[in-house]
């Protein structure tokens, strides 16, 4: 094991030293830092003696610096979402004095997501130090979500949407989005033509939609760790039918760079530029599917296609046939090493009553489904039980370079 | 150039007065267009005309409209969700009032109601959705046309 960890530490500085041409002896490698974040599924943070969290939200604890400073605070219950990139913590949990950006023309820059169940977070942008485990990203933007003293969301922000923006609406003291791109927008968002509406500048008038760089975008903080950068992976052990009240698992940063991250044999999926990849259901293609922790269970087409009944009522949207139905789809992808060859994995997966489920005391479970009409979106579920890699944009990893899924 | 103030002062009331689009008159297709500030190409279909309004950072909007100048139908895809409050119209509140919001629950926004259906899917960089109001389908035109 150890062997296997100096052998790993090598080759990545091989891959490093390239642009030297001197002739002197190898420094010996530095100790590998720790590179593995417990992770938990559990009820959530707790708001009036009661936990806030849904079924099937994977947590942690980050802890975030004043950039340079030794001026940190660690916060828990910070949501793990692989489906959005960035680093948001809600204004209401943060004591740290963190400086608004300003862009060029001296205004505050503000950031906006949206998610698909209507909801946003709103907030304006500030750098920080961002470690986890042993591993530090320094100034990286990140969002303050709803701090009560900043300018409100605009229309193109809320889009008719409802704010969560405190620990009950949210269930979480922030998110984590550690998803397969560098950052939140890209390159969309730095076109000064027509940027979409996830970056503002704010004067005093009102937050007007506005083109912001690259670099101050909200930033995944994994590629921007000095060492195991090139992805991620999320280890959660298989649960019983009927769910766990919590379950712990592995954050682990870096694919092949040490002893604990190696793929061993996962088989890696590209994904399209919007991070989307093809589930085949009886016989049909769904090219517009995803992974996404952030999605607290297996939702996928509609009553009509699959002929499991919504709960109705109360559970809307949920699947609750009369008793767990098994079923079987296919996932995938390009190969990433030779994008002409196609990777298929078959993945089986159950569906019980979500009612029934949500009836008991557990946290966790791996037979929620529901409806996400046209499309796979294959939540927390997908995780029990399965070592998966993500490869991060242009990273370079032993599986080809990412975006990729791997398991 | 007097007609075409006209026209302009007819495009600025109707965004002012926000008609609905789904559920509303073609006109509101119009307010859509103006609240968007995108470029607007009309498609004629069997049965029923569609609006396609696009804008630079790749949002599209569609506004299906029937022969008797109803919107029955509407569809979006974008990097970000379009302003639904606007694009659902009268409808907007049956959906907020359909959706469970219950804390941390990360899904697809889906209302599948006895006239007014709402699908709304995907994730950041890559959303999409539909809604139609089946009550308002022309004759021998399906949901499916929706898109």
């Amino acid at each position: 094991m150890a062997g296997a960890a100096v052998i790993a530490m090598v080759a990545g500085l091989a891959g490093c030293g390239s642009g030297n041409s001197s002739t002197s002896e190898t420094p010996a490698p530095p100790p590998p830092v720790n590179n593995t974040q417990p992770v938990i599924v559990d009820a959530g943070p707790i708001v009036n003696g009661q936990a806030v969290g849904d079924e099937d939200v994977l947590f942690t604890m980050v802890t975030i610096c004043v950039p340079g400073t030794t001026t940190c605070q660690t916060i828990d219950h910070i949501a793990v979402d692989t489906g959005s990139t960035g680093v948001r913590i809600l204004a209401s949990q943060l004591t740290l004095p963190l400086a608004t950006s300003m862009n060029a023309s001296g205004q505050p820059i503000a950031n906006c997501v949206q998610f698909a169940d209507n909801t946003y977070q709103w907030g304006p942008v500030a750098k920080a130090d961002i470690k986890i485990a042993g591993e530090v990203a320094s100034s990286v933007p990140i969002q303050v979500v709803g701090p009560s003293n900043f300018t409100a969301a605009p229309n193109d922000c809320t889009a008719g949407g409802t704010p969560a923006q405190t620990v009950s609406d949210l269930g979480s003291n922030g998110i984590l989005g550690v998803g397969l791109f560098r950052q939140d927008c890209g390159a969309a968002c730095a076109s000064v033509t027509s940027p979409p509406a996830i970056y503002f500048s704010c004067p005093s008038t009102g937050c007007v939609i506005a083109s912001v760089s690259v670099t101050e975008q909200l930033q995944n903080p994994v590629w921007m760790f000095p060492q195991d950068n090139n992805g991620l992976l999320i280890v959660l052990p298989q649960i019983a039918a009927g769910g766990a009240a919590s379950v712990s698992g592995s954050l682990i940063f870096g694919i092949g760079t040490q002893s604990d991250n190696a793929l061993n044999g996962a088989q890696a999926q590209a994904v399209d530029g919007f991070g989307n990849f093809t589930t085949t259901f009886n016989g049909v293609k769904y090219p517009s599917s995803f992974i996404d922790t952030g999605s607290n269970g297996l939702f996928f087409l509609d009553s009509t296609t699959t002929g499991l009944p919504d709960c109705g009522s109360q559970e809307m949207g949920f699947y609750c046939p009369t008793s767990t139905i098994n079923l079987t789809a296919i996932n995938s992808g390009p190969n990433p090493n030779a994008p002409t060859a196609t990777i298929s994995t078959n993945i089986a997966f159950a569906v019980a009553s979500a009612a029934a489920l949500f009836n008991s005391s557990n946290a966790a479970f791996n037979d929620v489904g529901g409806s996400n009409p046209g499309a796979f979106d294959w939540g927390l579920p997908f995780f029990f039980g399965r070592r998966v890699f993500i490869g991060i944009e242009a990273e370079s990893t032993p599986a080809g370079p990412g975006p990729y899924w791997a398991y | 150039m007097k007609s075409l103030l006209m026209v302009l002062a007819a495009l600025f009331a109707a965004a002012l007065i926000g008609f609905a689009a789904l559920g509303g008159s073609e006109e509101s297709v119009i307010s859509d267009q103006v609240k968007f500030q995108a470029s607007r190409r009309v498609v004629p279909e069997h049965g029923y005309r569609v609006h396609e309004i696009s804008r630079g950072d790749g949002t599209l909007v569609k506004e299906y409209v029937s022969f008797e100048g109803k919107v029955f139908g509407v569809s979006w895809q974008g990097p970000t969700l379009p302003d639904l409050s606007q694009l659902l119209g009268s409808s907007f509140a049956e959906f907020q009032g359909s959706l469970q919001h219950k804390a941390g629950r990360r899904k697809a926004a889906v209302v599948h109601n006895s006239d007014l259906v709402v699908e709304s899917t995907g994730h950041t960089r890559a959303f999409q959705g539909r809604a139609y109001l089946k009550s308002l389908l022309p004759d021998g035109v399906t949901q499916e046309v929706v898109q």
